[in-house]
Formats: C-alpha cells, sequence, structure tokens
C-alpha cells in the first residue's frame, strides 16, 4: 500500500451558527421565485384590501373627511372583530392562492434531479430541508396576512389611543397566531403535495383540489348523515372556526359568518376543528416522511 | 435488484497496515437491509487513506456502501465510523465527507461558481471564506474559466468537474466519488484521474466507484470487491489476487529464446501451463507462464536464465489487474467500457 503524508489542510476558519443553515436553500429558492412578474403582481394586488382596511380607519377618524365624502359614519364599518376577521379571510384567500402558485414546485425539482443526497450530505437535516422549503413561502405569506394585519390594528389603536390597543390585544394576537396556523398548514400542504407530484401544474390543481373537494365531501356527509359534523371535513370551514375562536366572535350572522357561509347552529366543537388542523400536520409530515429519503431504492 | 446470496467463497482480505481508527473509515460488521432487499450484508471493511476502489456488477452493494459512508443512510445493524465520527455529530462528520453524486442536480439558472458557493454556504461558511473557498475549490478542478458560465451550458466533462469542485470545497478528509469517470472524454478522464491520484498523495481518503476498471486498475491503492451484497475481496490489487489460489497466476515473460524457456520452465513444479505468446509484434517472443506459485517461478527463473543463458527482455505479471481479479472472484466480464 502506497504510504501517504498526510499534507493537506482542512478548513479551520469560524463557521455560521448551524440553527441558521436552513435559510441558505431557502434564500436561493426566494430570489428564484421573486424573479416572477406574476408574483409580484400578485403580491401588489393582495395589498389592495389592506390599503382599503387602512382608508376605512383612517375615515372613522377623520370626521372632516367624511363629511367632504358625504359618508354618515354610521355607514362605514365598524372597527371590530368582524372588521379584523374579514382581514383575515380575504387576506387567507390570497395567501392560498399565492401558494398553490408558488409551493409546488419547490420540492418536485430536487426530487427529479436526485438533488436530496447533496443537501443531506451537507449538515442539514431533513427536517431543516422541509423547513427552507417551507420558509420561502413564510415570507410572502406573512408580507400578506399578519404583517399588514398587525400594521391595521396598530394604525387602528394609535389613532383611537386611550388604551385601545391593549383592551383589544386579543385580536392582535388573533391576526398573528391566526396567521400563522394558516400559513403553516399551507406550506406544509404545498410541500407535501411538490414532494408527491411532480408537475407544478398538477400539484396547484391538487392543492386547490384539497380544499374543494373536502367541502364537498362535508356537504355530502351533511345531506345524507342529516348532520352538520361533516362541516369538519371542510379545511375553509375548519381555520374559520379557529379564527372566529380566537377572535372571540360568535360565528354566526357576522360577516364571518357570511364569508364561511356558518349558520347559526352549524358550529363545531373547538376541538373538533384543532384535531382537524393537527390530522393535517400529521398527514404531510407522514407523505413527507415517506417520500423524502437520501436515496431512493429500486428494488 | 440485490438478492440475499451467499458469496461464491469466503472473502479475500489483504489488510491494511496498522492506522489508527481516527484515519480511516470503519464498517463494524454492518448490514442494511431495505425491507426484504439486501443491500450489503456482514460487511467489516478498514479502509486506509489513499484511493479505494468499490467495484462490482450492478446491485452487488456499492451504492449502498457509499450512501453509508456518506450517511445519507444508518446501518440496518452495525457501526460505521469515518475517521471516528458517526452522523449522530452531523457537524463534525459532515464536515469530513465530501459527495460527488453521479447524476445532475443543478438548480436552475445557477453558474459553475455559484453552485460551489451554494455548498460552501450549506456548511456554514462565511461569506468572505465562501468567496475563496469556491476560487480555490474552482482552480483545482481546472474550471475557473468557465465558473461564470451557466452550469446548463457546461459540456458533461465540466459538469462532471464541477460536481467535484463542489465536493472538495469545504476541503473534506474523505471524498466519496460515484462514478465520476462516466462520461468523460479521455482527456478529462486522464486529468480527473491525476486529480484522484493528487487527492490520495494528499492524505485524504478517495472512495471511487466505478466501472471501468482497467481506470480503476490505474488510479487505486485497494480495491473492494463487492457481490451479491457481499464483499468477496479486499486490499492491494496485487495481494488479493496471489490470494486467489485457484486460479495460477500469468506471466509474461520476454526473452530472446521463448522455445527453450518454456521447455525448462514447464518442467518446474509449481508451473502448470507454458505458452508461446506474440509480444510486441513478433509471434513466439514471449512466454506466458501460469503457475500456482509466482514467487516460486521467479526464483526458478534466475537460476534457468544464468544457466542456459538466457537474455530476459521483460518479465510482468499478466493478470494481477482488477480486470482478472474481478472475472475470478466475480465471475462475469467487468469494464463497462
Amino acid at each position: 500500500m502506497a504510504v501517504y503524508k498526510r499534507n493537506y489542510k482542512p478548513y479551520e476558519g469560524r463557521l455560521t451558527a448551524d440553527w441558521s443553515r436552513f435559510l441558505v436553500p431557502a434564500r436561493y429558492a426566494l430570489e428564484t421565485l421573486f424573479e416572477s412578474r406574476l408574483l409580484i403582481g400578485f403580491m401588489v394586488a393582495s395589498l389592495i384590501f389592506p390599503l382599503f382596511a387602512a382608508a376605512i380607519i383612517y375615515l372613522h377618524h377623520n370626521l372632516g373627511a367624511l363629511e367632504a365624502m358625504r359618508i354618515s359614519p354610521s355607514n362605514l364599518l365598524p372597527i371590530d372583530g368582524d372588521f379584523f376577521a374579514a382581514f383575515l379571510s380575504v387576506q387567507g384567500a390570497y395567501a392560498f392562492l399565492l401558494t398553490a402558485y408558488a409551493g409546488p414546485g419547490l420540492i418536485s425539482p430536487d426530487l427529479s434531479n436526485n438533488a436530496l443526497p447533496l443537501y443531506l450530505c451537507r449538515p442539514i437535516s431533513r427536517t431543516e430541508y422541509v423547513l427552507s422549503k417551507m420558509a420561502v413561502l413564510f415570507i410572502p405569506l406573512s408580507c400578506i396576512t399578519w404583517v399588514p394585519g398587525l400594521l391595521l390594528f396598530s394604525f387602528q389603536a394609535g389613532v383611537q389611543g386611550g388604551g385601545w390597543g391593549w383592551d383589544h390585544a386579543h385580536w392582535a394576537w388573533a391576526i398573528f397566531a391566526g396567521s400563522w396556523i394558516w400559513i403553516g398548514m399551507l406550506s406544509l400542504m404545498a410541500v407535501a403535495l411538490s414532494a408527491w407530484v411532480k408537475w407544478k401544474l398538477a400539484a396547484s390543481a391538487l392543492l386547490f383540489g384539497v380544499f374543494f373537494i373536502s367541502s364537498a365531501a362535508g356537504a355530502m356527509v351533511n345531506e345524507v348523515l342529516s348532520t352538520r359534523a361533516g362541516n369538519i371535513l371542510s379545511l375553509g370551514y375548519v381555520i374559520g372556526m379557529i379564527w372566529a375562536n380566537m377572535l372571540q366572535l360568535p360565528a354566526k350572522s357576522t360577516i364571518f359568518g357570511e364569508l364561511f357561509n356558518v349558520r347559526r347552529g352549524d358550529e363545531v366543537p373547538q376541538y373538533m376543528a384543532w384535531t382537524m388542523i393537527a390530522l393535517v400536520f400529521g398527514s404531510c409530515i407522514l407523505l413527507l416522511n415517506r417520500r423524502l429519503r437520501a436515496k431512493e431504492v429500486v428494488s | 435488484m440485490n438478492v440475499a446470496v451467499e458469496p461464491k467463497q469466503d472473502t479475500v482480505v489483504d489488510q491494511p497496515a496498522n492506522v489508527s481508527s481516527d484515519q480511516t473509515v470503519e464498517f463494524l460488521n454492518v448490514s442494511k437491509f431495505y425491507g426484504d432487499v439486501l443491500g450489503v450484508n456482514r460487511v467489516s471493511l478498514t479502509i486506509p487513506p489513499g484511493i479505494t476502489s468499490l467495484v462490482g456488477p450492478n446491485g452487488s452493494g456499492k451504492t449502498t456502501l457509499m450512501n453509508l459512508v456518506t450517511g445519507l443512510i444508518r446501518p440496518s445493524c452495525g457501526n460505521v465510523r469515518v475517521l471516528g465520527l458517526t452522523p449522530d455529530d452531523p457537524e463534525r462528520f459532515f464536515r469530513e465527507i465530501g459527495y460527488c453524486a453521479q447524476f445532475d442536480s443543478f438548480p436552475k439558472g445557477v453558474t459553475g461558481r455559484q453552485f460551489v458557493e451554494y455548498a460552501l454556504k450549506l456548511h456554514g461558511y462565511p461569506p468572505a471564506d465562501v468567496r475563496q473557498g469556491a476560487h480555490d475549490a474552482l482552480r483545482r478542478v481546472n474550471l475557473l474559466e468557465a465558473a461564470d458560465r451557466k452550469v446548463a451550458g457546461y459540456s458533461k466533462g465540466m459538469r462532471q468537474r464541477i460536481r467535484l469542485a463542489q465536493s472538495i470545497a469545504h476541503r473534506p478528509s474523505v471524498i466519496v466519488l460515484d462514478e465520476p469517470l462516466n462520461g468523460l472524454d479521455p482527456m478529462a478522464r486522464a486529468e480527473t484521474m491525476a486529480l484522484f491520484q493528487q487527492f490520495g498523495e494528499e492524505g485524504l481518503h478517495v472512495i471511487i466507484s466505478s466501472h471501468i476498471l482497467h481506470e480503476v486498475d490505474q488510479i487505486s491503492d485497494r480495491v473492494i470487491l463487492l457481490s451479491y451484497g457481499y464483499v468477496v475481496a479486499e486490499g492491494k490489487i496485487r495481494g488479493v489476487r496471489e490470494e486467489v489460489k485457484e486460479h495460477p497466476m500469468q506471466i509474461l515473460v520476454r526473452c530472446d529464446r521463448p522455445a527453450l524457456l518454456a521447455a525448462r520452465a514447464f518442467q518446474l513444479e509449481t508451473v502448470v501451463e507454458a505458452k508461446l505468446v506474440e509480444a510486441d509484434g513478433h509471434r513466439g517472443h514471449g512466454v506466458l507462464i501460469r503457475t500456482r506459485d509466482a514467487d516460486a517461478f521467479y526464483l526458478s527463473l534466475n537460476r534457468i536464465v544464468l544457466e542456459d543463458n538466457i537474455r530476459l527482455e521483460s518479465v510482468a505479471p499478466a493478470d494481477d489487474d482488477v480486470l482478472a481479479v474481478y472475472q475470478y472472484l466475480i465471475g462475469s466480464e467487468g469494464g463497462g467500457e
């Protein structure tokens, strides 16, 4: 055997924090994502409703402007839980569309290119890899949900004064936590579908399918069994129930109720809604665990 | 498909010189099963620094062995230690491993330099060191000039080299290369092989999987022969060849009186065949000897040459290469290319 003298030097410089490594793939993927003009246009469009909501808050506190526009204050949408529920609903829908556009292309290219071993033979685990892909969605989805939501809340608290912000802090929490539950669920579903379906278009369609088919299945169960429990199968309804609870709204005869088609007596228990969310999270994690392997075994 | 079948014969082992375990890649009774499918079974190996080639037919367990080294899969039982480290300590373990896959897996629109920098960032290199590290790796694989071109426009050889660059950029001690010579033209192959030899000379572990046996033969210090998930032989090629006793060694002797040498050699007990062969285009210019004991034959040859005043031109083993060992131990024709 040849005798070798070890004469090379390994790297001895400092390293970045190991928790931050997952941001590397996320940053590259974000750069690619924001090269799309369609996405930029969509992001701009998604800010229309927050601007509209900001205008309503401004008008509530500017009687002069209302008089000039000949609008009665009683005709303005009140700034209450329903107001923020409407915000969450509209921005949540935007978030869903954005996920359907950007999510399906996150993992499938890596799988079809056999790139996973290149990630996983470095100090990055499968969990960190999935987190990095989800983080690609976290940023744009945050920009259209809880970030403008909290800005609106702060704006209202600022112009109202008198401790309004503290008195209604649970709305701020509902905007923040409710948005994150939605972002987490959408991102996880998107990466799970991206890992299973190679074609981006098919994965997008499947994401729509999951929401609409689950609603249809829920309606069928309601009809066949003469129950309202089928609503639990509708993911839109389920997240609506959770938001309503966080905003401490009764799920009836409100804007929220209208948007989510929740009628008096239709409500399902909160614990069932949370169970459904946990099931969705669990199923996605299971799917990812099965699909994301460093090596595919051909037998 | 891998099938759990016992190997044709016991493992032939040519043990490496004593090297401490924090300088070797160690497999301690390692088995890996994918459900019912056998990957590798009861593998115990110690791989010292230098170039080690994994050789075997498709489905023999080469890739499984490489994946075990790179920490991409964990053994079903047994232990794999790379320089004394396991993937349970990922930060240190993966810093020592450089993996060059056989597949193209480049992000869309990325340049060669960006691809290498990306790999370094995943290893946690700070920005200033990323630039320098990428530059050094690109220089080593001779791709500096094309570094800022998009990988999509690279030739197959350039893609192979950029993959190599990303695997060495973080300065690992163990480089695992899956079919690194595939698709390279002869010039690129020669350059790549020279680079591997350089790595070996620097004291790195270079573990290569390849089907191109004559090239494996040229560059490898050690070879690990696999069949049906079992290691059938490992060690220096010559040592392994000598252990394969049932196939007599072949020695080609070129001399001025081959007929006389053939006649004298055939009288020796250890020689089973002496055949006049064509050498350097001259019929009958050489004698191919098949012997059960090469060392005994060499001693006898000295005596014959002196006694009969035969002028020798060359004496060389004719079948102590990877191809011969592969054919003797695994049985099928090796050398995919």
